[in-house]
């Protein structure tokens, strides 16, 4: 069972690379000191009271750094909750960057993004048979001239029932293309704005929870409202044990690392729960792209057999 | 019938002549003429009138409906299964789609990866390939000419090349250049 909770999550990917980042502490300033250290070991049986959380007094998180500091838009807020409790616990306010949180939200941009992503990877297998691969219609039926009927060379062309078909599909077809890199990324920050602005953006501090029930799960995405579809995003792709075991039960629940975030998911999902490290690292890649100096380079026209 | 044309050449007396006024009268008689009587507003007030009159309608009009052979069973028809729509390939769908930006650029530990690298489903000598079908059959042969398809398919390795051998006198010799457009 274990095993089968692991694939879930685990992409091929992520067996073959390591650890996708580390997250410097120093730039979430918290009062970690204080923090009151918790068994990792999950708690199966749901009729055992759960073990009070112990909090230090809020606001446990209350600053961040952000990286290119924007000159001319305005910073966003948003703030962190828990996932220990069912009840939602504001443990404090964080700011969001505005070129990747408040861009204006591009609908045609997230359209061509959506489209894209659901045919890049089409392959077309229908296919027909041309006139020469149906079998047989190598003779020519009767003579040219003398029965009266009209003249035919073989009774596999085009005209014919059961004849080949002239310009049918021809398997396999790919309908692959390469959306630009700045589109893809624009796609990403006008998503990512929209989920902001529309409330449908969460952010907690981690996704640990105390028990893998799933009905702790289900009741918590209810008192808060929390749409019936829900996308966990955290930085690392192995995911604690509990949340991956509550999850795996329900189809709607679905738990990402950031490498995996792209905008069909941000749609299909109601609501988008990222963690503080997944929300530092999505900033620091989205920011990373939009300053560099060898954009041209990113941007470049993706060339075959180049990788 | 017999015409009667040639009698309405004689003079017939208008007196001592029968009440049936014979065919030859009717065509000149100045002593009456024909009057309308049926008018189609009439036929239209009565009801509708019926078009395409002799078109036999397919569609069920209503009345009774068919019946079978069993009466106590339904018609057989395929059980209706909705899609699910949070199965794992279509919750996750499009996951990875972005990796080349979100995932890990020039680090040292980690090379950047292309999405294209990541699709397992699709060919291996399809992966990132867009063309036509030429286009393609070229690669595809290019491809599996070095793993001896030519000896583990013989008739599918002649097609390929047949194809490939047609596709390039019609595209050369019976369609105009693409560039055309732009001369």
């Amino acid at each position: 069972m274990a095993t089968k909770i692991i694939n879930k999550t685990v992409t091929e990917l992520s067996l073959r690379i390591t650890r996708c980042f580390f997250v410097p502490s120093k730039a979430i300033q918290t009062n970690a000191a204080l923090f009151q250290e918790r068994s990792e070991t999950s708690i199966t049986n749901v009729e055992e009271q759960l073990l009070p959380t112990i909090r230090p007094p809020l606001p446990i998180i209350y600053s961040r750094k952000l990286a290119f500091p924007p000159k001319f838009k305005a910073v966003r807020q948003a703030w962190v909750s828990n996932m220990d409790t069912v009840e939602e616990e504001k443990l404090g306010l964080i700011d969001l960057h505005p070129e990747v949180f408040a861009e204006r939200p591009r609908v045609d941009i997230i359209h061509e993004n959506v489209r894209w992503q659901q045919l890049y990877r089409h392959v077309s297998y229908a296919n027909t048979k041309v006139r020469y691969e149906v079998r047989g219609g190598g003779r020519k039926p009767r003579p040219q001239k003398g029965s009266g009927r009209s003249r035919h060379g073989s009774i596999r062309s085009p005209i014919w029932r059961g004849g080949g078909i002239v310009h049918g599909p021809r398997s396999p077809t790919p309908y692959f293309y390469m959306l630009s890199f700045n589109a893809r990324l624009n796609g990403l920050r006008s998503t990512l704005s929209a989920k902001l602005a529309q409330d449908d953006l969460h952010i907690v501090d981690s996704l640990d929870i105390p028990t893998d029930d799933p009905s702790y799960l289900e009741k918590l995405v209810e008192e808060r409202g929390w749409g019936p579809a829900v996308l966990f995003v955290d930085d690392n792709d192995i995911m604690p044990l509990n949340i991956t075991a509550a999850s795996d039960v329900h189809g709607h629940y679905n738990l990402m690392p950031v490498y995996g975030l792209n905008v069909h998911s941000m749609l299909k999902h109601h609501t988008l729960v990222l963690t503080l490290a997944a929300v530092e690292r999505i900033e620091e890649r989205l920011l990373f792209h939009l300053n560099r100096n060898d954009a041209a380079e990113a941007g470049r026209k993706h060339r075959l057999d180049s990788l | 019938m017999v015409s009667t044309l040639g009698m309405a050449l004689r003079y017939r007396p208008l007196t001592g002549v029968s009440s049936k006024v014979s065919k030859a009268n009717a065509l000149f008689n100045p002593e009456w003429t024909t009057v309308r009587f049926r008018y189609h507003a009439d036929k239209v007030a009565k009801g509708p009138v019926p078009r395409r009159h002799g078109y036999e309608e397919k569609l069920f009009q209503g009345g009774l409906l068919p019946r079978t052979a069993f009466p106590d069973r339904a018609l057989p028809i395929p059980t209706y299964k909705p899609k699910n729509s949070w199965n794992e390939k279509r919750a996750l769908f499009g996951q990875n789609d972005y990796i080349d930006i979100l995932g890990p650029s020039n680090e040292i530990s980690q090379k950047p990866l292309h999405p294209t690298q990541l699709l397992y489903h699709v060919p291996p000598w399809l992966r990132g390939v867009q063309g036509n079908e030429y286009q393609v059959l070229l690669r595809r042969r290019k491809f599996v000419q070095k793993k001896g398809y030519a000896l583990g398919h013989p008739t599918k390795w002649a097609t390929l090349n047949t194809r490939i051998k047609k596709l390039y006198r019609y595209l050369n010799h019976k369609t105009k250049s693409p560039f055309w457009k732009d001369a």
